[in-house]
């Protein structure tokens, strides 16, 4: 009798360990520079979050196609040095297939290494205009439009509201700053716009009375702000709203945040910004996907009642890849860079339930679409005024 | 301190190693160096090749500060000029490693040599601003002079070789980066020994009175300030080599701080310092790094809770140095030195 179930024993034992390597499927290894620390922590711990609660929640409801996702990382203070070495180590440690890197001059520097070397896709927070070139950057890909593309909406939607309209741009001293600037004056000359003034300013000035004085001037209908993430514009705001000018302010990505409303207050009321995804507090539900992230949210930060577009830029960074992946594995396709490559540039028109405000397809290696949000300081939040806008 | 040492003629007093000891070490520490490449993951060779160019750096910029008295805020943006040389000299002459780093030393000593002209004027904190505002002028023109710079995009370098074998890997920098950094070492070791030696010397110590004894102030001060940044600019191209690209963001003035801090922390002055300096500053913030790391299994969000802690400690760690060991790590390594050799009696 012993020997029976001795022998039992060991035939269901075999038998189970056959099921569980049929069924089980190689974990997806998805590596992140984080930028918690350092000039861009006021956005990397929520961003890095967001990417984390993502593959949680994706873990949770048993991954991508049975695949679960291993989230590695480390923080880097957004020094390019430091991010090479942790790329280095966490893919000779890891081999992801994915990883979020940082700043464009990190993601820069190591594009021969991952050109030649690594079977590895990356993403970054950088929206830098010269990634949108695919030839030269094969593995790179940017989350959203880039800076010029997003200037562009800015000014298309300027253009649409008021023909002709007065614009002027003040944008940063730093490689962020100037990135669209170029491009942003043809695309006004393009559009019909009368560029009044391009005015530069130090990447946290404070003290801007002589630019005010000078918009002051020229009576601009539009300000057009890029590369801050809040100070300057702030002041500029203030004081010409004290000096009664009726300007309409906007600014790109970066300085489309909650921190806008919450830091300026009723100064900000009205302003403009660009986005390609939804806000986490919006007024109306956009989609199931959103319910799901509000749901998981309230389920594991019971804490958190608000969330800045950071997190929604982590999260949203997450799905982007899993969708990728998911595709792929659809189509019957093995999981090697060139193919994951392809299947991410045939995304057209996907609607990622409400994450997204734009229905995503993928251009030029990069989401060039975006919509036009609204502050509303008394209610606190970002309302949409455009209908997607994309840039061809 | 050792004894037993004595030497009876002024080449010997005057030698690199003085004793037998010391080469032996020197060997074993060379040899140690050969080995490590083979020995070590992609990730410690790539921070081994980040430190040899901070210890070239550290080192040039400890001539200008730590030898002569001259206080810079410009070294970055000398890197930058290095840099910026070296990679258009690659991508534009066809030049290799061996031929655009010199010449890109020797154009960014140049500019140096102009930097430092105010040095015959002003001193201190006068002199710290001025180099400041070279740097800023040299960022503008990294920015602004977009033939040669690429602007704000930059330039990477396509032909990146040295005597026509191609740098794209970090084993191949690391044999080139760490010989340069054991040159640059040697150079400045030997820059002690020269008559321009003692002349910086004097001049930081007193400079009227170095200029009563016969030191030329404008040379000697020109002088340190073309080798100072000769280094940096040598220093800038191998970063170009190791990044293969560089643009206006490459070198902020925090660069120039970076390695202020790593020569006080390391101990101004002394050959030992900036090699000590640079390891610290460079290596700090990862062995933190990693020692966060291993707190996860107790503390699965240690990563994210402690990051924020990693950076106030390695600032604490700085401030600690300058409070309890205003001469630095070279210092510390001297005091055991001495207690190693006369262990187990008392210094």
């Amino acid at each position: 009798m012993k020997k029976i179930f001795m022998g039992l024993a060991v035939v269901l034992l075999t038998l189970g360990l056959c099921v569980s390597t049929a069924t089980a499927k190689e974990d997806i290894v998805f590596a992140e520079t984080a930028l918690i620390t350092g000039v861009f922590g006021f956005a990397g711990g929520e961003l890095h979050e967001g990417i984390v609660d993502y593959f949680n929640y994706t873990n949770e409801n048993g991954g991508i196609r049975g695949h679960k996702i291993k989230h590695v990382f480390e923080d880097c203070g957004y020094k390019v040095d430091c991010s090479v070495a942790t790329f280095k180590k966490l893919t000779a440690e890891h081999n992801p297939l994915f990883y979020s890197g940082d700043s464009t001059g990190f993601m820069k520097a190591i594009n021969p290494e991952l050109q030649a070397t690594k079977n590895t896709l990356m993403s970054g927070v950088s929206y830098a205009s010269e990634l949108t070139d695919e030839t030269k950057y094969p593995r790179s890909f940017i989350i959203g439009p880039s800076y010029t593309d997003q200037m562009s909406i800015l000014l298309t939607y300027a253009a649409k509201e008021m023909p002709g309209a007065k614009v002027a741009i003040v944008h940063s001293d730093s490689g962020f700053g100037r990135d669209p600037i170029e491009a942003g004056k043809a695309k006004a000359k393009e559009l019909g716009l009368d560029l009044v003034e391009v005015i530069t300013t130090k990447p946290g000035s404070v003290d801007v009375s002589t630019e005010v004085l000078k918009l002051r001037r020229k009576k601009p209908d539009y300000v057009l702000f890029h590369g801050y993430v809040l100070t300057p514009i702030n002041e500029f705001m203030q004081q010409m709203k004290d000096l009664g000018m009726a300007t309409k302010f906007m600014g790109t990505y970066w300085s489309s945040s909650e921190l806008m409303y919450m830091k300026a207050k009723e100064v900000s009321d009205g302003y403009l910004g660009v986005m390609h995804l939804n806000y986490f507090n919006m007024e109306k539900s956009p989609g199931k996907e959103w319910d799901a992230m509000r749901a998981y949210n309230a389920k594991v930060h019971p804490d958190k009642l608000t969330r800045p577009n950071f997190y929604m830029f982590g999260w949203f960074q997450g799905m982007v890849w899993a969708e990728v992946i998911g595709r792929t594995v659809d189509a019957g396709k093995e999981l090697t860079v060139d193919n994951l490559r392809a299947t991410l540039n045939s995304i057209e028109n996907w609607d990622t339930g409400g994450i997204a405000s734009v229905p995503v397809t993928v251009r030029n290696n990069s989401i060039p679409f975006g919509r036009v949000f609204k502050v509303n300081a008394a209610e606190g939040r970002y309302e949409p005024v455009s209908e997607v806008i994309e840039i061809k | 301190m050792r004894i037993g040492d004595a030497v009876s003629t002024y080449p010997s007093d005057e030698a690199i190693f003085r004793t037998q000891t010391q080469k032996v070490w020197m060997g074993i520490f060379i040899a140690t160096l050969l080995t490590f490449p083979f020995v070590s993951s992609p990730y410690t060779l790539f921070l081994a090749c980040l430190v040899g160019i901070a210890v070239i750096s550290a080192t040039g910029l400890n001539i200008l500060v730590g030898l002569t008295g001259q206080i810079s805020l410009g070294h970055g943006g000398f890197m930058g000029v290095g840099a910026y040389t070296a990679v258009w000299l690659a991508d534009n002459m066809g030049m290799g490693l061996a031929l655009s780093m010199p010449l890109a030393g020797l154009l960014t000593a140049a500019v140096g040599v102009v930097v430092g002209l105010p040095s015959l004027r002003v001193k201190g904190l006068y002199l710290a601003i001025a180099t400041m505002a070279a740097s800023v002028i040299l960022h503008f023109i990294f920015v602004h002079w977009e033939p040669v710079t690429g602007g704000n995009a930059g330039i990477n370098l396509q032909n990146a070789n040295i005597f026509g074998i191609n740098l794209n890997s970090d084993l191949r920098m690391y044999f080139v980066v760490v010989p340069l950094a054991i040159i640059a070492v040697l150079g400045e070791r030997n820059l002690l020994r020269t008559r321009i030696g003692r002349a910086f010397i004097a001049v930081r110590d007193r400079d009227i009175s170095a200029e009563v004894l016969g030191v030329d102030l404008l040379r000697y001060k020109l002088m340190s300030f073309g080798l100072s940044s000769f280094y940096a600019g040598c220093a800038g191209a191998l970063w170009a080599y190791f990044f293969k690209v560089v643009t206006p963001e490459s070198f902020p003035l925090d660069t120039s701080i970076f390695y202020l801090a790593a020569i006080i922390v390391g101990g101004m002055g002394t050959v030992l310092g900036p090699i000590l300096g640079a390891i610290f500053m460079t290596l700090v913030p990862e062995i933190l790094k990693i020692l966060t790391a291993v707190v996860v299994p107790i503390l699965p969000n240690a990563q994210v809770l402690l990051s924020p802690v990693r950076v106030v400690v390695f600032g604490a760690l700085i401030v600690g140095f300058l409070l309890y060991e205003p001469h630095g790590m070279a210092e510390m390594w001297r005091r055991t030195r001495r207690y190693s050799h006369l262990w187990p009696f008392k210094t």
